[in-house]
């Protein structure tokens, strides 16, 4: 098989392409065949010249992480989750997620973390509301910020403006366990991310954790319209 | 006063978070997010007993729970300490918005695990680790924004600036630049987990190789209870890994087998009895493991509905990762590495055997001694985190620096000296060599012909190891993490030959009783390349 890579040596030079040739088992993971190409005493393209190791990251390989978040011929996965039986055709190609800047060949710099800091989503004194919806609550706090839910989603560019779903996900876990603090992340939620989601909901379909933003959208709209539906 | 934590798991981030409350400013360092670290994979629970867990349990019968299980060297004081926290920690997990699965009466659920004498097991649904990951990355965020806390990726640990037996930080490699880093600091507080990389294939995470244990213990630290490693005997293998196969699947009536001519013989069964399936991690494995042959566990004859209530996550490990329906056909299962009971020696404070330097976490050994109860690691993971805090909050800050340019220009040369050997054996070769000896010969079973065999080859590869390949086509971690991990594996193999009996989680086939006499934890230092082992008769990490 051959597999087709983006790569790009660090943030500041050009990315290019480079093939190799994958002969390892056909029931691999693509995290497999990465570890498989990496693993030789010598790495070699399909030319059959000298290179680098392939870089990118993992750490559970069993989908609950979200480190090895990558594209596999053009559709948002984790790596170690997309299976070589899965692929269509002969050729196989991995590139980097569009969204985020690329640190070195598949490995982003995911800004999630610094966007909730940067805009105080944390929850402070906590004093959940009465009926709190568990399953809402447990399944939000699932988010690996892998960013795949990101990478789909039409509205996102830069993260500058619009933060998207995962910012939305722990937006609704802080309104969730802080009443007082509900309505100030209600107004920051509108500003990035209400006011400009296009409802495409790509972001739900492909989220690994199968999390339900409608659910959480719907609450915080709520405690927008002060409609009084302040239930968790 | 500040502190520099590496290592952003639970017990790092409660670690940060209770130091943050403290009023004390927090480096965290870690190569990734919190996200990616080990702890988000523990499923089954956390333990603690609290006021309204069952009638006739108690802190007590925890403790002595937690004590039979690691043979009676885990430290009555240390868990004493563990156990009376429980419940603390528990409402304090709960009051940073950790979701708990809860009764019908909103109070959090409890399970039953293995080893305890009653329900005690506090849980969230299937990933408990990750709902408390999720809930301490938020508490964390609250003192990151207040300036308290401050976060770095892309860092890895490569050394710590230790002079005459005192810690001021570490030396650090940043990962993007490629360059080491000096971060002066008070306290430096060591939470990298544990150290699966020795063993290639395991349970947990890539990101936990035993590095810093191991360079800490060349520069000084005791290790202590090495040879201690607990498997579990039911796991899943793939190309990459081996996956977890709960033990809920034995609890559901799960019969382990293999086939003679044909048939299936229930060898758990056959030799202890109808509850042969449920019989503890160490004894499953072991037998497994002695049979020498394909084992499998068998679920198909439970109904199709009753799978999908009760084991929805093992039926969909299976299918995904080998396609297998559990409906319908067996698991095929071996025995894997999962947890390391040891580590760092750490005092009750968890202060290493060098002032400043402390660890937490899995990469300390406390509590469990000679094996780990399920559901105690997480407890362990925050309470030693909580009592690191605690005692570096009551210290005093030194601010004065002994100059270490000299130690940073050396590690420097040292690392770019690497890159000019020249060898065909590229780093990566000598790593997979060690994941094979420690598998054949520090494995379940062992006896003093392995262990020697295998400090043989762990001797060949250090001595090999100056002379490798460097590649500078992966992180120049992966090229200097090296040298101290086969020096940890080099000690963990020698624990393991000194300890002339069979307890808990170390069978030896040569000594297979436990004997009075080693009733201690075993020591390792590391004096002038060599390795000391004792036993801690004194209790010196008892105090
Ligand atoms: C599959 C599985 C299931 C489990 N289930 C349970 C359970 O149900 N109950 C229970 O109590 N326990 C369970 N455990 C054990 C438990 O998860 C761990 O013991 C615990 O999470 C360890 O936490 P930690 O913070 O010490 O380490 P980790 O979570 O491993 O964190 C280590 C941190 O250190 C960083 N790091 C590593 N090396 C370096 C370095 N060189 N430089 C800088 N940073 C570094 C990592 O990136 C990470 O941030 C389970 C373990 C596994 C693998
Ligand atoms: S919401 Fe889903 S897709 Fe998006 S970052 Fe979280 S886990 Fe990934
Ligand atoms: S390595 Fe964790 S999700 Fe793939």
């Amino acid at each position: 098989m051959k597999v087709n890579i983006l790569r790009r040596e660090t943030r500041d030079k050009e990315p290019y392409w480079e093939s190799f040739i994958y002969n390892g088992p056909e029931d691999n993971s693509v995290a497999g065949l990465l570890d498989y190409i990496n693993y030789n005493d010598d790495i070699r393209n399909d030319k059959g010249e000298k290179t680098t190791r392939i870089d990118w990251e993992c750490s559970c390989i069993q989908g609950i992480c979200g480190a090895c978040a990558m594209i596999v011929n053009d559709k948002p996965v984790l790596a170690c989750e997309a299976f070589l039986r899965d692929i269509e055709g002969e050729e196989i190609t991995l590139r980097p997620l569009s969204k985020f800047p690329v640190i070195h060949d598949l490995v982003v710099e995911r800004p999630m973390h610094e966007i909730l800091t940067d805009n105080n989503v944390f929850i402070g004194e906590y004093s959940p509301a009465e009926n709190r919806d568990f399953q809402q609550d447990y399944n939000a706090a699932k988010c690996l910020k892998c960013g795949l839910c990101i990478e789909v989603c039409p509205k996102y560019t830069d993260g500058r403006m619009f933060y998207g779903a995962p910012f939305a996900n722990d937006c609704y876990l802080v309104a969730a366990r802080n009443e007082q603090k509900a309505g100030e992340i209600a107004e920051i939620y509108e500003k990035h991310f209400k006011s400009e989601c296009a409802y495409d909901l790509a972001c739900e379909k492909i989220c690994p954790m199968g999390i339900k933003f409608t659910a959480s959208m719907k609450k915080l709209n709520s405690i927008k319209r002060g409609d009084g539906d302040r239930s968790f | 006063m500040d502190a520099l934590i590496i290592g952003s798991g639970i017990a790092g981030m409660a670690c940060a978070v209770r130091l943050a409350r403290h009023g004390i400013h927090v480096t965290l360092i870690s190569p990734s997010l919190s996200e990616h670290s080990e702890s988000v994979m523990a499923a089954g629970g956390i333990n603690a007993m609290l006021t309204e867990n069952d009638e006739g349990d108690s802190v007590e019968s925890h403790v002595q729970d937690t004590l039979k299980g690691g043979s009676y060297i885990g430290g009555e004081e240390a868990v004493r300490g563990l156990c009376g926290h429980g419940e603390e920690i528990i409402r304090f997990l709960e009051s940073i918005g950790t979701v708990f699965s809860v009764d019908g009466e909103g109070r959090p659920s409890r399970r039953a695990f293995g080893g305890q004498s009653h329900k005690r097991t506090y849980y969230c649904g299937a990933s408990t680790g990750k709902q408390i990951v999720s809930a301490l990355v938020m508490e964390t965020r609250r003192f990151e924004a207040a300036g308290m806390i401050t976060r770095r990726l892309k860092y890895s640990f490569h050394s710590g600036l230790i002079k005459d037996g005192i810690c001021y930080g570490a030396l650090l490699f940043n990962l993007e630049r490629s360059r080491l880093e000096a971060f002066f600091s008070d306290f430096t507080v060591i939470a990298t987990g544990g150290q699966n990389a020795l063993f290639g294939k395991t349970t947990g995470s890539t990101m936990c190789d035993g590095y810093a244990a191991g360079r800490l213990f060349m520069q000084g630290a005791d290790l202590k209870n090495l040879e201690f490693i607990q498997y579990h005997p039911t796991t899943l293998e793939t190309p990459q890994k081996k996956m977890l196969i709960s033990e809920a699947v034995r609890g559901e009536g799960g019969r382990l087998f293999y086939l003679e001519n044909g048939e299936r013989v229930y060898f758990m069964e056959d030799k202890y009895g109808e509850k042969g399936n449920l019989m503890t991690r160490d004894i499953v494995s072991r037998e497994i493991y002695g049979c020498g042959k394909d084992v499998f566990l068998d679920i198909s004859f439970l109904d199709g509905q009753t799978i999908d209530e009760r084991l929805p996550e093992v039926r969909d490990l299976c299918m995904k990762y080998r396609g297998i329906d559990i409906k319908k056909e067996p698991i095929p299962v071996t025995p894997s590495v999962h947890f390391f009971m040891g580590g760092l020696a750490v005092h009750l404070n968890h202060e290493t055997s060098i002032l400043n330097l402390f660890a937490v976490g899995e990469c300390a050994s406390m509590y469990h001694g000679a094996n780990r109860l399920g559901g105690n690691s997480l407890l362990s993971a925050m309470y030693s985190g909580f009592v690191a805090a605690d005692e570096i909050s009551g210290r005093y800050s030194h601010r004065k620096y002994p100059d270490f340019s000299t130690y940073m220009e050396n590690e420097r040369k040292i690392l770019n000296k690497d890159y000019d050997s020249r060898s065909s054996f590229p780093v990566f070769y000598i790593r997979d060599l060690l994941s094979v000896t420690m598998n054949d010969d520090l494995g379940i079973v062992r006896d003093e012909k392995n262990l020697k065999k295998g400090r043989k080859k762990t001797d060949y590869y250090l001595s090999v190891a100056d002379k490798l390949r460097y590649d500078r086509s992966v992180s120049q971690y992966t090229n200097y993490s090296l040298k101290a991990m086969l020096t940890l594996a080099g000690a963990t193999l020698k624990a393991a030959e000194e300890r002339r009996e069979s307890r808990g989680a170390h069978y030896r086939s040569d000594y297979n009783e436990t004997k009075d006499e080693y009733a201690y934890a075993t020591l390792v230092s590391y004096i002038n390349g060599d390795y000391s082992v004792r036993l801690d008769r004194e209790n010196i990490y008892e105090s």
